[in-house]
């Protein structure tokens, strides 16, 4: 690009001008209170509800009501200051108020969900079994793409677990491919049983055998 | 399987087999967006080899272990922090001021009356070069800087840098990317290595202390038309990374646009901008409806 004739550092004033950002008065800092603040939640503008959803962060007992409100809230910029304030709270409530949304129809509040429960390894541990169990294989397999991610030293079992018993092919195929990242030995065991479980499924085999040589099995 | 490394030099026992580098690259890809060429690898291998011997793993598998299911995510902080290079001088990543001149301030200024302000927040801007090349690209690349008033914010964690940042005393080093003419046109020579930025152009950016993290700082800057943010958010944990995001987005004027570091994405921290790719470079928007 040839440079622009004419506008010299002589002239630097004419187009740049020094900004001011002195810290502004203490009616600009926000005041924190539980029930103006859940009031506020109802705001109709988006950024009020964004600056209650941050600073409810303040009162962990509002986790369950920001899950609740995650159902409702059409904007995506509350919806993603609600999930890091969800996050921070990091509660068993919290992972509670949570775990209906693994069934909701919208595949954004799905996913927001896992988001925020793979961040709290230790609050979702006593759920783990009860969610692989759990007749919808639909929530099984979001739970296994949570547990790929979840950093709990548990989660190769877990998996490895799903490829033993889970009798749906996609849920087992969800788990070949987290264990192909985390899995352990104990694995190998049930990856190499999958193909005869699932003979009428050829790319199991193929899925199976690859997460076995990631592993480190031969 | 074959181990490929040996590292005899520092820990003879550990090696690093194929595979592993496989499942470390899609991991460390997957947590933090940098992915490693092959010409890389023995930058990562030393770094990795590093922090298994501080971590006392006896394995590379042990320590990816710790590193995968560590609750706090620390190991994996730390090995951002090595793999990172922290670098700065004029002009570095230079394709995105490129595209601030071609694409974004066009774009901002579309619909905004001469006489107006733009705004645009270097942060962190450490030593200073960043905000200067903004300013000298505007300068010396755009044919409406003089229609509007151009407000060029220069802001740091650390008041040590904005001390500097306010000199604007540079070396060799720091202007490699420059041209003589530009040196010749921007700089003052003090000494065989020491340059010092034209005094006007040094008057006219502010240089303030802020903190991402700390919400009463973040106040103070606002109506943000353009925010360089590169390379720092990769530093942080997770959780800090999302609430940064979540302020630089208030920091934003709605259709702002912020620009990262070539190495962060910001699809894997919010989903709250909007991608816009302005030439060979991709940058994010603040949408432009109030949403």
């Amino acid at each position: 690009m040839p440079p622009k004739p004419g506008l010299e550092p002589g002239n630097a004033a004419v187009a740049l001008k020094k900004p001011n950002h002195a810290p502004k008065g203490a009616e600009d800092v926000p005041h924190a209170d539980l029930a103006a603040l859940t009031l506020a939640l109802a705001s109709p503008e988006a950024g009020e509800r964004r600056r209650a959803a941050r600073e409810l962060g303040a009162f962990p007992e509002a986790g369950p009501r920001l899950c609740a409100h995650l159902g409702s809230e059409p904007a995506a910029s509350v919806r993603a200051v609600i999930l890091t304030t969800l996050i921070r709270i990091k509660s068993p409530a919290v992972v509670e108020g949570l775990l209906p949304l693994l069934r909701s129809e919208d595949s954004a509040l799905r996913n927001a969900a896992i988001e925020v429960l793979q961040e709290m390894p230790a609050e979702v541990e006593p759920h783990v079994a009860d969610l692989l169990a759990d007749p919808d294989s639909d929530v099984r397999i979001l739970t296994v793409n949570m547990l790929s991610l979840l950093p709990h030293p548990k989660a190769p079992d877990w998996l490895a677990e799903v490829v033993a018993r889970d009798p749906h092919v996609n849920v087992c195929a969800a788990a070949v491919d987290g264990l192909a990242e985390i899995g352990n030995e104990s694995a190998i065991a049930p990856l190499q049983a999958l193909a005869a479980r699932f003979p009428e499924v050829p790319f199991i085999r193929f899925a199976a055998a690859a997460a076995i040589r990631r592993i480190g099995g031969s | 399987m074959q181990p490929n490394h040996a590292f005899a030099q520092t820990a003879p026992a550990i090696q690093i087999t194929e595979d592993e580098y496989e499942k470390f690259y899609e991991y460390f890809y997957r947590r933090t967006g940098i992915s490693f060429s092959g010409r890389k690898e023995y930058f990562v291998e030393k770094r990795l080899l590093e922090r298994i011997a501080k971590t006392g793993s006896d394995s590379f598998k042990a320590y990816f272990t710790l590193l995968r299911f560590q609750p706090s995510g620390e190991e994996l902080q730390h090995l951002v922090n090595l793999m990172t290079v922290n670098e700065t001088y004029f002009f570095r990543e230079d394709y995105q001021f490129d595209a601030l001149v071609r694409g974004i301030l066009p774009e901002i200024t579309r619909t905004r009356r001469p006489g107006g302000t733009l705004r645009i927040w270097s942060m962190p801007c450490s030593t200073g070069e960043e905000p200067y090349s903004i300013a000298i690209q505007i300068l010396e690349y755009w044919s409406r800087a003089d229609e509007f008033a151009i407000e060029i914010t220069g802001s740091d964690i650390d008041s040590r840098v904005l001390a500097d940042a306010r000199k604007g005393i540079y070396g060799n080093r720091s202007l490699q990317r420059l041209s003589p003419e530009l040196r010749k046109k921007y700089f003052r020579r003090l000494g065989d290595d020491q340059f010092e930025i034209h005094e006007e152009l040094r008057g006219s950016i502010e240089f303030s202390i802020a903190n991402l993290s700390d919400p009463i700082h973040m106040h103070r800057y606002r109506a943000m038309d353009v925010i360089f943010c590169r390379n720092l958010l990769i530093y942080f944990d997770d959780t800090s990374r999302r609430s940064a995001v979540e302020a630089l987005y208030e920091c934003l004027t709605p259709g702002g646009f912020i620009c990262l570091g070539h190495s962060e994405s910001m699809s894997r921290m919010s989903s709250m901008f909007l991608p816009r790719k302005f030439g060979d470079t991709i940058v994010y928007q603040r949408p432009v409806e109030q949403d």
